[in-house]
């Protein structure tokens, strides 16, 4: 048997309506048409003047004989591997310290939020000057110490390195925050409880905050992934995808294809695959979350 | 006399044909020192570059009056990723300015205006031959070359007298042969303290094109005359590769000094990393105002002839722009003889005009260092500007970034190299 629909209900599924479809029509004016522009372009030649020409799925498949594409795939992978825990972890250290009742709290707080008023592009900039194998700072230090200096930009190994030195630097800060608010809205009525059941602090902070945090952690996870694979800035600056292509990522990549060389069809399935990557981690994390709901 | 509905409908038209007509090219255009009207124009540039550009658009505004030039200053960055999307979308300005390397890659599609029909009869014969054929292609004359600029040596005189060098070469034809040059990187190499290298090249950012000056001294080409053949598959090129690979193998540039590298060349030498940098005019104002070491230019090397890059810029309209003439007539004035000399003399860079390339070439600061240059740029030839200034250039450089990286790497031969490049150049003009 049918439910009766309560009074008021079309009504008020109407207003509801009438309040997302502005976002609905963001996102179709802003993502969808761009992003089935981007999909016919990557069936085409094009330079991006005139006409192009359609070739189906021949840039799909150049790109699985171009050594290239799969090394910024695997960099782009690896950095994401890399970046995601580690500035993950140190956010969710730095939150719980600052959590406490840590002296001097608002000023390291602010210290560690300082990094997300830079740009990407200002942190890259400030990165070079850390970096720069002969003027840098690191190697200066280095050497005051009587400590070999490091190849930061012509090894392949320190290069990489010294972008995930930076984008951790740079991302701390913004984990920290958003585990900051989680954490502040934990009520201490269960800290207390764990307490009398005679859990330390260390199984307090496994069993107790960590698995309420799980919102949050899915939250973070998805941003970060996302964020990883869309690395470009500080890439593009610091090491410009070199030494040899060992830093060279999906994203800067397509860049050079799409506005140095200006092969923009070719740039534009580069685009479409990472897209597809990233739809598929949201939509595997999704999935597999079981904490993402989880509240208090 | 009655006036009918019909024949004032006929009046009206009669009158208004030929504007009509006229906006759609169908009569005679009047000439541009009766047209009003304003062009925009996009360019970056330096402080003193664009104090320049707004004095020279005063100075046409005043000659023409009720004629307008917008200024529209953007980064580099941007400045050719802008330029592209308002070619795509159909509102470009109305003017740009392009380096020779890039003018190609607009030229050959289409998107730049003939200037052929529009342009005085004696403008070829005013500037250099280089400079003419930087802006041809396919029979059409798409530009104006506004400046030029190419790169000899800034030398560190305390770091090369440090390392018992107390002479440079002071005339084109003295310039250190590879060999001469070889030997001034082994005795800097010893000569200098550890960490302070004999040189760095400035080839990082987009100026893997100024590599092709050493290949150019080979006496080598990366195109045939026809610009559709690749012919970097030679001696002069494998020995062009070796001679840049052993800046790095035998320690005369520093580790990273390679041509992805995001640290430029001329930051090196700024902070005493290097003794001598491979370098435009441009640089002059900068160093002048920050080194803090003395210092000097010399003359780029020579191998079977002397050679350079043909840097700097022209000066397009679009092929679209609604006031064909009145840009035509901008261009004109912009690269009059008053215009470009005040223009170069402030922002240290080279006249394109055959007039301005003499003894009388002054640069505001360092005035003595103009002939340096100027004689450098008159060593580029036509052949080796009309490659660079190819369609398929913006394609050529990945592979030119590519392989040549790999080889200062160490990870690939001389031999491989340039066969990888003669293969990668045929595929990047589709040959």
């Amino acid at each position: 048997m049918a439910r009766p629909r309560r009074a008021g209900a079309r009504r008020e599924a109407l207003a509801a309506y009438a309040f997302i479809a502005p976002n609905y029509l963001l996102l179709l004016i802003f993502v969808l048409v761009p992003l089935v522009g981007a999909f016919l372009v990557s069936l085409q030649r094009t330079d991006g003047f005139g006409d192009g020409t359609f070739t189906g799925l021949d840039n799909y498949a150049r790109l699985a004989s171009d050594p290239l594409f799969w090394r910024s795939l695997g960099n782009t992978l690896l950095f994401t591997a890399i970046v995601t825990p580690l500035s993950m972890a140190f956010g969710l250290f730095a939150a719980v310290m600052l959590n406490s009742a840590l002296p001097a709290r608002p000023v390291l707080r602010s210290l560690l939020i300082l990094p997300m008023a830079v740009s990407g592009v200002a942190t890259a900039l400030i990165g070079v000057l850390i970096f720069d194998q002969n003027s840098g700072a690191l190697n200066k230090i280095a050497q005051l110490f009587g400590l070999p200096s490091i190849d930061w930009q012509s090894q392949a190994g320190p290069a990489f390195a010294s972008i995930v030195i930076a984008t951790v630097w740079w991302r701390t800060g913004f984990n920290m925050l958003i585990y900051l608010a989680g954490l502040q809205g934990l009520g201490p009525d269960l800290y207390e409880a764990a307490r009398l059941d005679g859990a330390g602090a260390w199984q307090r902070f496994r069993n107790v905050t960590l698995p309420l945090l799980g919102p949050t952690t899915f939250f973070l996870v998805i941003l970060n992934v996302i964020y990883s694979f869309q690395v470009f800035d500080i890439v593009f600056v610091l090491t410009g995808g070199g030494p040899g292509g060992a830093t060279s990522v999906l994203v800067t990549y397509a860049y050079e294809t799409g506005f140095v060389t200006r092969d923009q069809g070719y740039a534009a399935a580069i685009g479409m695959v990472l897209f597809l990557f990233a739809l598929l981690f949201a939509a595997g994390q999704w999935r597999a979350s079981r904490t993402r709901d989880l509240v208090e | 006399m009655t006036l009918s509905r019909r024949g004032f409908l006929i009046g009206a038209g009669a009158v208004s044909l030929p504007v009509l007509l006229a906006g759609c090219g169908f009569v005679p255009q009047s000439t541009p020192t009766q047209r009003t009207g304003t062009l925009t124009f996009t360019t970056w540039g330096t402080d003193a570059e664009l104090a320049g550009f707004r004095t020279a658009i005063a100075a046409f505004e005043s000659a023409n009056p009720g004629q307008t030039v917008t200024l529209n200053a953007v980064p580099y960055e941007q400045m050719f990723s802008n330029i592209d999307a308002q070619l795509q979308a159909g509102n470009p300005p109305d003017i740009f300015r392009v380096p020779y390397y890039t003018f190609g890659a607009y030229a050959g599609r289409g998107q730049l205006l003939d200037l052929k029909p529009l342009l005085s009869s004696d403008r070829q014969a005013q500037f250099t031959e280089p400079a003419w054929a930087a802006v041809q292609n396919q029979g059409g004359v798409f530009g104006l070359p506004h400046h030029t600029d190419t790169s000899a040596i800034l030398v560190n005189t305390e770091l090369l007298a440090a390392a018992g060098i107390t002479e440079v070469p002071t005339s084109v034809e003295d310039a250190w042969t590879w060999e001469e040059l070889a030997a001034i990187g082994d005795k800097l190499r010893g000569g200098l303290p550890s960490g302070t290298y004999p040189w760095a090249y400035n080839w990082q950012g987009n100026g893997v094109t100024r590599w092709l000056s050493l290949l150019f001294q080979a006496d080598g080409a990366f195109l045939q005359s026809d610009q559709k053949t690749p012919a970097i598959d030679s001696d002069a090129a494998r020995k062009a590769v070796e001679f840049s690979s052993s800046f790095f193998s035998k320690g005369y540039v520093p580790a990273n000094n390679t041509i992805n590298s995001s640290s430029y060349a001329s930051e090196s030498w700024f902070s005493q990393s290097v003794a001598m940098v491979w370098s435009g005019a441009f640089q002059i104002p900068d160093a002048d105002a920050t080194a803090t070491f003395d210092w000097t230019a010399t003359f780029a090397p020579r191998d079977v002839r002397t050679g350079g890059d043909f840097g700097g810029n022209a000066l397009v309209a679009t092929a679209n722009t609604a006031q064909p003439e009145l840009a035509a007539s901008f261009l004109e004035f912009m690269t009059d003889a008053e215009q470009m000399r005040d223009f170069c003399a402030a922002a240290s860079l080279l006249p394109t005009r055959g007039d301005l390339l003499n003894g009388d070439l002054k640069f505001d600061v360092r005035p003595e260092l103009a002939p340096i240059f100027a004689a450098q740029a008159g060593g580029v030839q036509p052949q080796d500007v009309a490659q660079v200034a190819s369609p398929s250039m913006s394609a050529i450089i990945p592979v030119l970034k590519e392989q040549l990286d790999l080889a200062f790497t160490g990870a690939q031969d001389a031999a491989t190299t340039v066969q990888n490049l003669q293969s990668g150049i045929a595929t990047a003009i589709g040959a």
